[in-house]
């Protein structure tokens, strides 16, 4: 049945322009999966009557229980286009063969991470949207990212039955209601104007915008009718259109288009006249079984049905007629091949992106022309489980050259720097494998443009390196991604009997692979910690740990666990001093909190510890009112280096100064990542060295004297400064009808939550709301939420911010001091903290 | 209780008589050290005038170790160790590293206990736990362990017995050592005066003076037999694990130690462990349940391990001068660091303090090679992490897993072979700090380097050059220095500076006077105002 075989595939995967490696990209239940489907279906590799119930990427039973989509999924289909259809296609190409690499992503937040790793190594974009739900915040946190890496996207609008059979709006209703979310998402895209990339916003009347049915398996761009059209009206195509879409009104009674609703009943626009009335007729004949009416009509639009399809009735023969008619896979074929790059077309504009190393070496060329005779580079965004228990896939896409099997690669990982020997390995690729629905093909090899997934390295990959030739010594690593969601929620996880824990390490090491986004690490305490974005992912983390990578042995997951940070309210209330241990070193410093906005600018990047000074003073003088001067001094970021706390010296003409600077710094690290209060990090603290004493022996001034000094002294500047706890909070955003509203707010305020914004979708009864929400208010929030709207709210929650606990951790008996003590209680520390008389010390 | 029988004063006299010793060295730890005037003037009247007697303290070690260092300076013959003891053997004929052993006797104390509560509790237990008990103490308690014997067998004939329990006891291993004479037959002699001079005598089985031996554990016959920290034992017939250990003494490190050792439950599974220890304390008189701190303090250790898996840069501590067998220790050490291609240094410092470690910002972890009961540090005040050689041996071998055991003693790690290849799945190193994949560099591209060949200035250039690439802060503050000249280059001050701001040098001006912890002109100051002095 499968309509093409591995060695067709493998012969295209050398038209670098005849391939697209595109992701499917939405907010969760929109329909990716299920309009996924159709291309499936029109590839031959399910049959067409089931496309849109089999959701064919969804491989774990899990998956197909919850009805959404948790992992990635990847799948290379092969497609012949007629010359009829590519007789307007103006790029380059090479014969009628088409690639397809298409993968499919979760839309659940709490999967953002996935979708990241399939932006990674695509082109292109499918972005669906419910024509009535809209741009969703998940919609525009994968459009976001997926222009953050520089992924052109095309767009459908997905679920058209609704309008047709669930909620029977009339056309110019409908109209209005496409338009704006072609609008809403444009916005977003706007937003991202990239010079490289173009112009990446939609429009119905360039043919980059779908109208999609992915239950039903239809789904038409304009150029579909547009063609239909043309001829009658004796205009060319792309005059059509223009007049499809926009304001543009047609009245059959004078046969003339305005650009405004003339007022007479026959006048109507012409998406609303040509294009949505056809379909609206064709499905109600369809649904009253009017087979006399229809059959003439389908007559006329040249749509032939074969015998047995006639028999059928009712929502089985619509769909059945409407696949016919306006089959989705060749709508959205269509669109992708004429509006989404080629990997030689993308790769031109994305190597900036991509590559770390200098642009002009030969790697960046190879990737910037797409190369196969050029070096290897190839990017492994992810790991995928192999049914052989234990052994991993590493998938990825090859930007230049060509990977076979047996060669030897040199990989790569997050940690390498070039020219050292840190975390590179080289290693032989023992088998190639192309990805064909749901099983797998081993090929000789893969060239550039195409995804490809290698047995034999994944005990070298944790979640993702880059791979190139051994000999390529000179290569830069391929830049990591970046996440739009962070693994706050964390839990502990130990064996029920303790001569598992080999078992334990095994399968969390396995979890970590699996997954791009959980962490597996071990606190200072010796518990193993698995962090997750959210309730729901840690749930599918824990159960794939459980089942599939320790083989079924027993665990104990503590209740979910969330990292606080420590900050302080105001500046100390005096300048602290703390001696060193022989009393002939003195520190005397101040802590302040940062100014509103500069921890982000930190966490961002666009403030570091490698910025030019220049760049950096001038950032700090302005945006944030810094002393010009001041900025030079800062010492150091913290903690890792890079986290946003800072030490800035203050000091006025110290002699040896200079000297004790790293021991200060090394002490700042230390004390950074295990604040004062509860040994979380800190955030948003600047400590400013206002006075040193120092004895006059470089010997009494070494670190053994500086660093625990000037660890005490910041412990002691920030137990003076008001310290303060800092709590994750997510945003929130819920979708419901109007009645489920006050079971929402019941639900918030009682999780201490709170609505900042509420949002009538204009021409739905759906409300939109947005609310702020502690995360440690958020487990069990989506059940609690369930129940309390009888299933009409379904909430989607993504970290948002840090939000500072107003009570004062100092008192006991406050929130903040409650959480204080529980949190040393489980990290094994004294109950109570540590007076501010055993940092401080008096002269 | 009194003074002279708290000391011992009597058998101390005959040990010093009998062998006739001039010059004795007294070890005194520091919380008894206000006794120690006392203790030498009775023993001076006692002894009279041609026995010269020298009060040491402040050890350069633990004070648990007899000071043989601190001894010899004075020319002692022999050393008179008061207080807790680790009873570790020091360095005998058997690896005879230091020129200098001496006798040395052991006054343990005697900590005040009430061994009828005490009884009570055991036979509670005994009853609740239906299991068999082995009864451990601090060596300070070993003086009222006949009383309690005779008292725990009383009640357990008058009451309910459980026929299939049975209460065995453990036993001072000798309050002797002396390299020079036979061992057996002195440490006999002197408990022969013990147990005539004391209130309580200790009763040594000739079987089970293992102290000298190396492993703690050894099969004979009539079961297993065990040596820790100075106590001995031997179990019948079954497995260690089938007893309760019923601990009578203060939460010290050699309780921890005992925790430690047969810790047999694994390290993660509080509630499933079907070995349990109890303690008596002393001085609350009560019964503690020991397993949530035996748990703490065994995923720590653990945690430490997994800590030292990341290092690059070993700091290896000597922490005894004495204690036998520690040279062998530190080269088998050095070569297991090597092997598992990580960079070793040897400090000699006396006792670690954050101070003194912080002197060493480059190395990522220490190795405390020491006496048992001072090997264990876990003070959070350390800038790197402190592990034990058994820890070591965990951490830097490839493939090796923890399986539960733990070794306290670095003796036993000896007699094992540490450098043992384990058989592993060729596979990168996971790192559960990092949590992800950390190749070290491998040990044999580090034997390259060594290579004189042509390349090696290649070599050595091209590292000089990466070095360039690589952001010293990470060296500095994120341990990625691969040795401590790497970590020297990268430091930010390297020395006088020479570009003055302003060249000419700057006026005369008086220094401060005074002491540090306030100089003259600061006291003025800080009564005035207690702002910033400058």
């Amino acid at each position: 049945m499968v309509k093409f075989t591995a060695e067709e595939l493998r012969r295209i995967m050398d038209l670098k322009h005849n391939i697209r490696n595109m992701s499917v990209i939405a907010h969760v239940d929109h329909g990716k999966s299920t309009l996924t489907d159709s291309l499936v279906a029109a590839a031959g590799i399910i049959a067409q009557e089931v496309a849109g119930d089999v959701r064919m990427t969804d491989t774990r039973a899990d998956e197909a229980e919850r009805g959404i989509t948790i992992k990635s999924t990847g799948i290379s289909l092969y497609y012949e286009m007629t010359d009829e259809s590519l007789k307007n296609f103006k790029g380059e190409r090479a014969g009628n063969e088409y690639l397809i690499n298409l993968i499919d992503s979760p839309g659940h937040v709490d999967f953002s991470s996935e979708v990241t790793a399939a932006l990674r190594i695509t082109d292109g974009a499918l972005v669906v949207v419910d024509c009535v739900e809209g741009v969703c915040v998940q919609t525009e946190t994968v459009l976001r990212q997926a222009l953050g890496e520089r992924i052109r996207p095309v767009l459908t609008v997905n679920k058209m039955d609704r309008c047709f059979l669930e909620l029977q709006v009339d056309g110019e209703e409908a109209y209005q209601t496409f338009s704006r979310v072609i609008e809403n998402a444009n916005v977003i895209m706007a937003t991202y104007e990239d010079p490289l990339l173009g112009d990446v916003q939609v429009y119905p009347e360039k043919g980059t915008v779908a109208f999609s049915a992915g239950l039903h398996g239809w789904a038409f761009t304009l150029t579909n009718f547009a063609k239909m059209y043309a001829t009658k009206f004796g205009v060319d195509e792309s005059k059509m259109m223009e007049r499809l879409w926009g304001e543009n009104f047609f009245d059959p009674a004078t046969k003339k288009w305005t650009t405004k609703n003339s007022g007479s009943p026959s006048c109507k626009r012409g998406f609303v006249q040509f294009c949505y009335e056809p379909i609206k007729q064709i499905i109600a004949t369809c649904m009253n079984d009017q087979k006399d009416k229809l059959w003439p009509m389908l007559q006329k639009l040249g749509v032939t049905m074969k015998s047995d399809e006639k028999e059928l009735i009712g929502k089985a023969l619509m769909k059945r007629v409407m696949q016919t008619w306006l089959p989705a896979s060749t709508a959205l074929l269509e669109m992708m091949i004429f509006h989404l790059p080629s990997p030689s077309k993308a790769q031109r504009y994305r190597v900036e992106n991509l590559y770390e190393g200098p642009l002009d070496d030969i790697y960046a060329n190879a990737i910037r022309n797409c190369d196969p005779e050029g070096p290897l580079m190839l990017y492994v965004s992810k790991m995928i489980p192999a049914s052989d228990k234990g052994r991993f896939f590493a998938f990825g896409r090859v930007f230049s050259g060509r990977v076979s099997t047996g060669m030897k690669v040199r990989i790569m990982g997050p940690n390498y720097v070039p020219g050292q020997k840190k975390d590179l390995y080289v290693k032989s690729v023992q088998r190639t494998v192309i990805w064909m629905g749901k099983k797998q093909e081993s090929v000789e090899d893969v060239p550039c443009g195409n995804t490809v997934a290698m047995v034999g390295l994944d005990q070298y990959i944790t979640k993702n390196a880059t791979l190139t030739n051994e000999k390529e010594v000179d290569a830069h690593p391929i830049r990591a991604m970046k996440f739009s969601v962070s693994p706050v929620v964390r839990v502990a996880v130990q064996c029920k009997l303790a001569s598992d824990l080999p078992k334990l390490v095994e399968g969390l090491k396995r979890l970590a692979k699996s997954d791009p986004m959980v962490v597996c690490t071990i606190e200072e305490s010796g518990e193993h910690i698995v962090a997750g974005a959210g309730e729901l992912h840690l749930e599918i983390c824990l159960k794939d740990l459980q089942e599939d990578f320790m083989g079924g042995a027993e665990i104990i997951v503590s209740d979910p666990v969330v990292s606080f940070r420590e900050t302080v309210l105001e500046k100390s209330c005096r300048t602290v001093m703390s001696k060193s241990p022989n009393k002939h070193n003195r520190l005397y410093m101040e802590a302040r909190p940062m100014e509103e906005g500069l921890a982000e600018a930190i966490d961002d990047g666009r403030i570091g510890p490698r910025d030019d000074p220049k760049v950096r003073s001038k950032i700090l003088s302005e945006e944030f009112g810094w002393d010009k001067d001041l900025a030079k001094k800062i010492w150091c970021f913290g903690p890792e280096t890079t986290g946003p706390n800072m030490v800035v010296d203050m000091c006025k003409g110290v002699q040896y100064l200079n000297e004790i600077k790293d021991s200060v710094v090394a002490g700042f690290q230390w004390a950074s990542k295990e604040g004062a209060l509860a040994e979380e990090n800190m955030r948003a603290i600047c400590f400013e060295v206002c006075d040193v004493v120092l004895h006059a022996d470089a010997i009494h001034r070494g670190g053994g004297q500086v660093i625990p000094t000037a660890r005490r002294v910041i412990y002691a500047a920030q137990l003076t400064a008001k310290p303060r706890l800092l709590e994750p909070v997510y945003l929130v955003e819920i979708q419901a009808p109007e009645q489920a509203l006050g079971g929402i707010y019941g639900v918030l305020n009682q999780k201490r939550g709170h609505v900042f914004e509420e949002m009538q979708r204009p021409g739905t009864p759906l409300y939109n709301i947005k609310a702020y929400l502690p995360v440690i208010e958020s487990f069990g929030f989506s059940s609690t939420l369930r129940a309390a709207t009888s299933g009409q709210a379904f909430p989607q929650c993504v970290f948002d911010h840090w939000d500072m606990m107003s009570s004062d951790p100092l008192e006991p008996a406050s929130q903040a001091g409650q959480l204080v003590a529980d949190i040393r209680k489980r990290k094994g520390l004294k109950e109570q903290m540590t007076p501010l008389s055993e940092f401080e010390d008096k002269l | 209780m009194d003074f002279e029988s708290k000391y011992e004063i009597s058998s101390t006299v005959d040990f010093i008589r009998r062998r006739n010793f001039t010059r004795v060295a007294l070890q005194f730890p520091d919380e008894l050290l206000k006794d120690s005037p006392r203790v030498a003037m009775v023993l001076r009247s006692e002894l009279g005038k041609d026995v010269r007697l020298y009060v040491m303290a402040d050890a350069a070690y633990g004070s648990c170790c007899v000071d043989e260092i601190g001894a010899s300076h004075v020319n002692a013959e022999c050393v008179v160790h008061y207080g807790h003891a680790c009873m570790s053997p020091f360095d005998g004929d058997k690896l005879s590293f230091s020129t200098s052993t001496l006798p040395a006797m052991f006054v343990f104390g005697k900590a005040s206990i009430d061994v009828k509560d005490c009884v009570q509790s055991l036979i509670q237990c005994l009853s609740s736990s239906n299991k068999s008990i082995m009864v451990m103490f601090g060596l300070e308690c070993a003086h009222a362990l006949e009383d309690l014997k005779a008292k725990v067998s009383e009640s357990l004939i008058l009451g309910q017995s459980h026929p299939s329990l049975k209460v065995v006891y453990a036993e001072v291993a000798g309050l002797v050592i002396d390299p020079y004479v036979d061992s057996t037959k002195e440490i006999d002699q002197v408990t022969s005066h013990s147990n005539s001079m004391s209130d309580a005598g200790f009763n040594v089985n000739e079987d089970e003076r293992k102290i000298f031996q190396f492993s703690n554990r050894n099969k004979t016959e009539s079961g297993t037999s065990y040596c820790l920290g100075g106590l001995t034992w031997n179990v019948p017939d079954r497995k260690i694990e089938d007893y309760l250990l019923f601990w009578i003494g203060p939460d010290n490190a050699a309780f921890n130690n005992v925790m430690l050792t047969f810790n047999n439950c694994e390290i993660i599974a509080c509630e499933f462990s079907w070995f349990s220890s109890v303690r008596y304390d002393t001085d609350k008189r009560c019964l503690l349940k020991d397993l949530p701190n035996q748990q703490r303090i065994l995923r720590r250790r653990y945690y430490l391990v997994e800590k030292a898996k990341d290092a690059n840069i070993v700091g290896i501590l000597v922490g005894t001068l004495g204690v036998a067998g520690y040279l062998h220790i530190i080269e088998q050490m050095k070569e297991l660091i090597k092997r598992a291609g990580k960079k070793s240094y040897t400090l000699v410092m006396g006792r670690p303090n954050p101070a003194k470690l912080a002197n060493f910002p480059e190395c990522d972890v220490f190795v405390y090679v020491s006496c048992a009961q001072t090997a264990l540090l876990d003070c959070k005040e350390f800038l790197a992490p402190v592990i034990t050689p058994f820890e070591a041996v965990l951490a830097f071998s490839r493939g090796r897993q923890w399986t539960g055991e733990y070794v306290v003693n670095f003796q036993d790690l000896i007699a094992s072979n540490i450098v043992e290849e384990v058989e592993c799945a060729e596979e990168a190193r996971f790192s559960f700090i990092k949590g992800g994949y950390m190749e070290d560099s491998h040990p044999q591209e580090n034997g390259k380097e060594h290579d004189g060949s042509s390349l090696a200035l290649t070599t050595i250039t091209e590292k000089a050059l990466s070095l360039q690439h690589q952001n010293p802060d990470s060296i500095l503050f994120k341990g990625n220095a691969r040795s401590g000249s790497e970590f020297f280059a990268a430091r930010s001050y390297q020395g006088l500076n020479m570009q003055y701001e302003n060249p000419a040098p700057p006026s005369y001006v008086m220094g401060r006077t005074g002491r540090a912890a306030a100089y003259v002109d600061e006291k003025r100051q800080a009564e005035g105002s207690p702002g910033v002095v400058d």
